[in-house]
Parts: structure tokens; sequence; C-alpha cells
């Protein structure tokens, strides 16, 4: 976990490299509480409205794994009570990708809360294309 | 949960600050073991992200027969939910814009528990043409 002096420019968050599957994509969907079919659970759907030839993965999905390399630099008593996760997406991500998310300190701002750390996050496949693009925040007492 | 037959969304007609009200559910162990397992991380703290809170408040009002891709999600993290505790999401239609010649509206939910914690607040960008991805995702299938 960083600590407020051990925080500098540039410095690089703990990654993570998630391998998607149909059945990750599935059980991310079957977290909630309604039940109907979207771009993500029905390929026929998909092929309709985007003209794919597959699912795609939720976009937070991505927001999940961004959020775990944010969690793992700050700690869970920081990230899970100060934290933020703002993702653009690219490009689809679909079954069979691997997803490697990367994130650097890109500046720190002090707040009335303490020391508002932003971060730089990366998500690209396994082809170095890049899926999605953000920044991530955590308060620092 | 919602029980009222839903609106055909017509994007013309939307309007930004519209109330997508509000809805119930209990956080199960089986949902945060679904979810943990579907992102490979035991300690995911917020199987909440799963529940897709906005989408699923935007669906409770409205069919949506055109469909939507996710251009971006904002998330900030408050309190990680606890399991077997009643959450309460209130959904809203937070802007709608053109960008590019494309549709766009932002929807965001904010969630608290039985107790009144504040635990999340989610915001999505919608595209609301979502063929006009598929194409240039892939432009030989057009």
């Amino acid at each position: 976990m960083a600590s407020r002096t051990e925080i500098r420019p540039d410095q690089a968050i703990p990654s993570v490299t998630k391998s998607i599957t149909e059945n990750s994509i599935l059980e991310f969907e079957s977290t909630g509480i309604l039940d109907r079919e979207n771009i993500h659970n029905n390929p026929e759907l998909a092929a309709k409205r985007l003209g794919t030839t597959y699912t795609l993965a939720s976009g937070r999905m991505s927001i999940t794994f961004a959020a775990e390399c944010m969690r793992k630099f700050f700690g869970p008593d920081v990230f899970n009570h100060t934290g933020t996760v703002n993702l653009k997406f690219l490009r689809p991500v679909k079954a069979g990708d691997t997803i490697t998310v990367t994130g650097s300190v890109n500046g720190t701002e002090e707040t009335d809360a303490g020391t508002k750390v932003s971060v730089d996050l990366f998500c690209d496949n396994q082809d170095g294309n890049r899926t999605a693009v953000g920044i991530g925040t955590a308060v620092i007492a | 949960m919602a029980d009222t037959e839903l609106k055909i969304f017509d994007y013309e007609k939307a309007e930004i600050g519209e109330d997508l009200g509000s809805y119930e559910y209990t956080l199960t162990q089986e949902m945060v073991d679904a979810f943990r397992s579907s992102v490979d991380d035991p300690e995911a703290p917020f199987p909440t992200l799963g529940v897709k809170h906005d989408a699923t408040a935007f669906a409770m009002v409205y069919d949506d027969p055109i469909g939507t891709v996710n251009a971006g999600n904002e998330v900030e993290f408050f309190n990680p939910p606890i399991v077997g505790k009643k959450i309460s999401v209130k959904g809203r239609i937070a802007d709608k814009y053109l960008r590019r010649d494309k549709p766009y509206i932002v929807i965001e939910a904010t969630a608290v528990d039985e107790d009144g914690r504040l635990l999340e607040k989610l915001s999505t960008y919608q595209l609301k043409k979502p063929d006009e991805l598929g194409k240039k995702w892939h432009p030989e299938q057009k």
C-alpha cells in the first residue's frame, strides 16, 4: 500500500491481467437483478444492434479491473471509501481477450479531506490495442 | 421492484434531470460470489458494479428497442456493500447531448444501504446509436 510520503509522480501502480471468457462475461451479467437479454449475453442481439459476431464484455468489468489496481496501490481502507474510477471505452472486449490494466501517478492535489492522488489508467488487450483509458483517484488523509 | 409497463424510449423526448425512480434489492452471497468469480478477484468489494445500478434503473422505466453502447463509466466508491443488507438505488438521466452527430445520454444512480450508508455513485455515458460503433469496429461488415 502506498503511503503519502511514498507517492511520487509517474509512479506505477500494480497492474492486473485478466482473461475474458464466455463464462466470465455471463457470470458478470448474472450478478444483476433483472433477467434480461442484452449485447453481453445474447449473440443475436449483439449482431442485430452492433453487427458483431460475438457478445461484448461489459465495460464495467474493465472498471472493476481498474478498481482492483487502485485498491492494491492505495489499500482497501483508503480506496474503498475515497476512490473513483473514470474510464472511456475505446474498443470492444470479448471472450478470448486478455486485458491488462496499468497505471501511473499523474499528480496530487490538496483538498479539505486530504491529498487527492490522480492516476492515469490504461486497459490494453493481448494485441496491444487500447480498449479503455481514464483516470482514477483516491484521497490519502 | 418496478412492476409497471415500460415506456418506449424516445431520445428526442428524454429530458435532462428526468427521474428514473428508485428500487430496492437485497445483496446476497450468491451475487457476491458470482461477481468475484467473474472478475477473478476474491476480494472485489463492489459487486454492485455487476448489478449496474444506473442501467437497471433505466431498464425499469424504459424499453429501448434500438439499444445502447456503454461509452464510459464514472464511479465513486464510498462504502462496500454488506451481504444481507437491503440496498436502495435512485436513478436519473443526468445529461443528454450530441457529439459528432451521435446521440448520448448520461444516466446516473446513487446507492445507499438500509443503514443509510452511502455505497456508490455511478454514471454511464450511453451512445444511443449502437450500430455506429459496430460500423467503426467492423467496417467490412457494413
